[in-house]
């Protein structure tokens, strides 16, 4: 008996029991987190059905179900009740004043899923549940009921948006013409406000500048008439194109056409159908513009600011970082010193991200940013150029929180080098900066990689220090466009960590907005995950060429 | 084991070191690297070379033999500087290549190199098809005419005698060679610096028999052209490619002499002891 006992304990099958029960443990959680993120994340722009709930007291609810839940009262006798509630999103805001609300089973008299029941997005006030009435275009108005409302409902829908387009169009031309002479009366103002302006030659540059600007207004005049009646003629356009929705009450309301993104009756569409819509809106969320405080509509400007930053974050790590692990490992003496300096990288892993946002505040901004300004952007001052948060600041502060990760990483590759291949080299008469940038780097550069990938993962999730160095909720232009010089490294972004905090608890409406922090959430795995993937790819493909070394 | 340890220490002690080394076999040679009283220390309390005088013959092959941690590798790395790379380590006495002290200030390590080629143990070739191997050498020494060194590269590798093995796979990785021809390959890459001397750190021990005896053969070729000095731990290999022999042991050197009289009759007790087999 006891000769078992001890074969137990030597087997040490409870540690092997434990450890695997860890194991266990953490990749549950870590499935359990991906799933909840999936179905929330997936499920949300699905089109649901749209129910039409009838109470005793004959009030009406048109929306969609939502969640339900089992709620314990007690009555007059002090007995215990149970009462089952559900939550509808009745959306309408604009005649409600809330998107959802809560009713009890009991109370239901009648609960039905109409087949003519309409859900509208809308650009402004969320989306309406209701009844088309009438579809008004121009002179014309349609009010029979049936398909056929349906069909003419699309096509002022079409006519609407193609205005929409127009009027947009025209808006760009109008500031274009604009711009030179906002640009002078700019020039003009800043001229009155400095102490130039007091002298015999401000005075003259002055009013010549007053003269240049009268000329160009009144050589701009006609276009400005022409294009200001085409955007009044297409505004006035699109307000007589009018649907009129009555709720599930049976109250009217009157929508223009031009404020819809997208209308649908989902309790008569196929699967096929709704799958279709459901990639058009998924579309719509990668490939669009925010709407109504970023709760609705897409987040490419998040998604391009992320990317954006995390590839300027790289070019700034890493060759700072390969730089330094190849002085600490090649070229210093080894030593007390360098253990401490080396020590000293391998802690600086481990300050909060918060402090790296003051430095960045403290250092890029106001002390680098600052000296840009007085030297190369003086002239719009007191306006901040680079001396405010910035997509560059924010890519350099995460360059330093990542450059430990880097250094170590590029160190432990660089020990991986065969030193028969050093030796080899340093035979063949080559100086030590020849065999580094022959046979280590090539060598090394698996590892390189594998450190560009966990600086990767930790840069692109973290918020706290993008906050104070140029993150924004809504940036109305990308650190990347069409016009001159292209790359806007002074410019604030916004960025898919922040979306989250944003949308999920800064936002007037965290009830509505709850299913997009998943998706969000999703969105920005996905695109670390895809980050992560480019660079394995080619750490694999190096590994192939350099097979030997472990890196 | 500890025995013979200290039978060892004892024998070194009464090895006459007062007596120098004979090298009245090298009479009509010409004498291309010399040490004097060389003493080189990993750190201050390992001792491995003492007070070591050697004359190594031009266009001869010299192999070092000798036990275990008797210093040949170390004697052999200090001819091309291969030692500095070690931190702490120091070297007293005088090294001359050519005449020239090889330890003075202003020597240029790549120079040096250049001049006294080294193949290693394992071999090492990087991780570059054979062609770069091989031309690695002359490009880090400056050359960049493509036509010159596509010369280089077919001379050389024709000279280690792969050419005909390799020709049809020049852009193939040096990794894809079987171990023989990798071997070769290192030997290849250092004939295309054109060196004077060639350092060889057991090139061979590495390698199966057959493999073996293709190095053997390419050894005896160089010779006609080149300088080799081989550290062996193959009695039989010394016995079959060296032209002079010195036995080295607990970093002293015991015996210079030619190989054939150092196998034959060798004039140190320890000498004979070692060959014969009765230790090391």
């Amino acid at each position: 008996m006891e000769r078992r006992i001890s074969y137990f304990k030597q087997k040490g099958d409870s540690y092997i029991f434990a450890a695997s029960l860890g194991l266990v443990i953490s990749l549950g959680m870590v499935a359990w987190i991906i799933f909840v993120i999936l179905s929330r994340g997936l499920s949300f722009f699905w089109p649901g059905d749209t129910v039409l709930v009838k109470l005793h007291n004959d009030s009406a609810y048109l929306g969609e179900i939502w969640e339900s839940k089992t709620v314990y009262r007690l009555d007059a006798e002090g007995d215990e009740h149970e009462e089952e509630q559900f939550q509808m999103k009745i959306g309408n805001r604009d005649l409600y004043g809330r998107d959802f609300i809560w009713l009890n089973r009991a109370d239901v008299a009648q609960e039905s899923s109409p087949p003519d029941a309409v859900t509208i997005e809308r650009r402004e006030y969320g989306k309406f549940f209701g009844f088309i009435r009438a579809v008004q275009i121009g002179e014309e108005r349609f009010e029979q009921p049936g398909a056929v409302l349906f069909e003419k409902a699309r096509e002022a829908h079409r006519q609407a948006t193609a205005t929409r387009g127009r009027i947009k169009d025209t808006q760009k031309k109008l500031n274009k013409l604009m711009q030179p002479l906002a640009n002078l009366q700019r020039e003009i103002t800043l001229l009155q406000l400095s102490p130039e302006a007091k002298t015999e030659k401000g005075r003259q540059k002055l009013a010549e500048l007053q003269k240049e600007a009268e000329s160009r207004e009144q050589s701009i005049a006609d276009g400005y008439g022409i294009l200001n009646q085409e955007l009044e003629r297409l505004t006035l356009q699109n307000r007589s194109i009018i649907l009129t929705m009555a709720t599930a009450e049976g109250a009217e309301k009157e929508i223009y056409f031009s404020e819809i993104v997208r209308f649908f009756r989902p309790n008569t569409m196929s699967g096929l159908a709704k799958a279709w819509l459901y990639a058009g809106k998924l579309w719509e969320f990668v490939a669009d513009e925010p709407r109504e405080s970023n709760t609705e509509g897409g987040v490419f400007p998040a998604i391009f600011g992320t990317v954006v930053m995390v590839l300027l974050m790289s070019i700034a790590v890493v060759p700072f970082g390969v730089m330094a692990a190849i002085y600490l490992n090649e070229y210093a003496r080894q030593g007390a010193m360098i253990r401490f300096i080396r020590l000293s990288v391998n802690n600086l892993a481990g300050v909060p991200s918060i402090v790296f946002g003051v430095f960045g505040l403290g250092f890029f901004i106001y002390a680098v940013g600052g000296s840009i300004d007085q030297f190369f952007f003086s002239d719009k001052l007191p306006e901040p150029t680079f001396g405010t948060g910035g997509i560059l600041w924010a890519s350099f502060t995460l360059a330093l929180l990542t450059l430990p990760v880097v250094v170590v990483a590029t160190e432990e590759g660089l020990l991986a080098v065969p030193r028969a291949n050093k030796e080899g080299a340093l035979a063949l008469g080559a100086t030590r900066w020849q065999m580094i940038r022959k046979v280590v780097l090539p060598n090394a550069l698996p590892g390189i990689l594998t450190g560009l990938i966990l600086a990767i993962s930790r840069g692109a999730g973290e918020v706290a220090p993008l906050m104070i160095t140029g993150v924004v909720k809504l940036a109305p232009t990308l650190a990347i466009d069409g016009s001159f010089p292209f790359l806007h490294l002074d410019r604030k972004f916004m960025h898919l960590g922040f979306h989250i905090y944003d949308v999920g608890f800064q936002s007037p409406n965290v009830e509505a907005a709850k299913p997009m922090v998943y998706t969000t959430a999703l969105l920005l795995i996905v695109i670390v995950v895809l980050l992560n993937l480019v660079a394995i790819y080619f750490r694999n493909r190096l590994r192939k060429k350099y097979r030997g070394s472990t890196f | 084991m500890e025995m013979l340890q200290k039978d060892m220490e004892k024998m070194a002690e009464t090895a006459h070191p007062e007596i120098p080394v004979e090298f009245s076999a090298l009479a009509g040679e010409r004498i291309v690297i010399e040490t004097t009283e060389l003493d080189f220390y990993y750190s201050a309390e390992s001792h491995a070379l003492k007070k070591v005088n050697i004359r190594i013959p031009y266009r001869k092959v010299t192999a070092f033999i000798g036990p275990s941690g008797c210093g040949k590798s170390t004697l052999l790395r200090c001819f091309n500087r291969m030692n500095d790379l070690i931190p702490g380590s120091f070297l007293e006495g005088k090294v001359l290549i050519e005449g020239e002290d090889i330890y003075k200030n202003g020597i240029r390590l790549e120079e040096l190199r250049k001049k006294v080629g080294m193949v290693f143990q394992k071999s090492n070739p990087f991780p570059m098809s054979v062609w770069e191997n091989v031309a690695f050498g002359p490009r880090v020494n400056g050359i960049t005419n493509k036509s010159e060194l596509e010369e280089m590269v077919e001379s050389s590798l024709k000279q280690a005698d792969l050419w005909k093995e390799v020709k049809d796979r020049l852009q193939a990785s040096a990794l894809d060679l079987s171990g023989g021809q990798q071997q070769r390959l290192c030997i290849a890459r250092t004939l295309a610096n054109k060196p004077d001397i060639i350092l060889m750190d057991e090139p061979a021990s590495a390698l199966d028999p057959i493999s073996t005896g293709k190095i053997e053969e390419t050894i005896n070729e160089l010779k006609e052209e080149y300088t080799i000095v081989i550290v062996t731990h193959n009695m039989q290999q010394a016995g079959r490619i060296s032209d002079y022999t010195a036995f080295m042991m607990l970093g002293e050197m015991v015996e210079f002499d030619t190989t054939k009289k150092i196998f034959t009759n060798p004039r140190e007790k320890m000498t004979e002891d070692y060959i014969t087999g009765r230790f090391g």
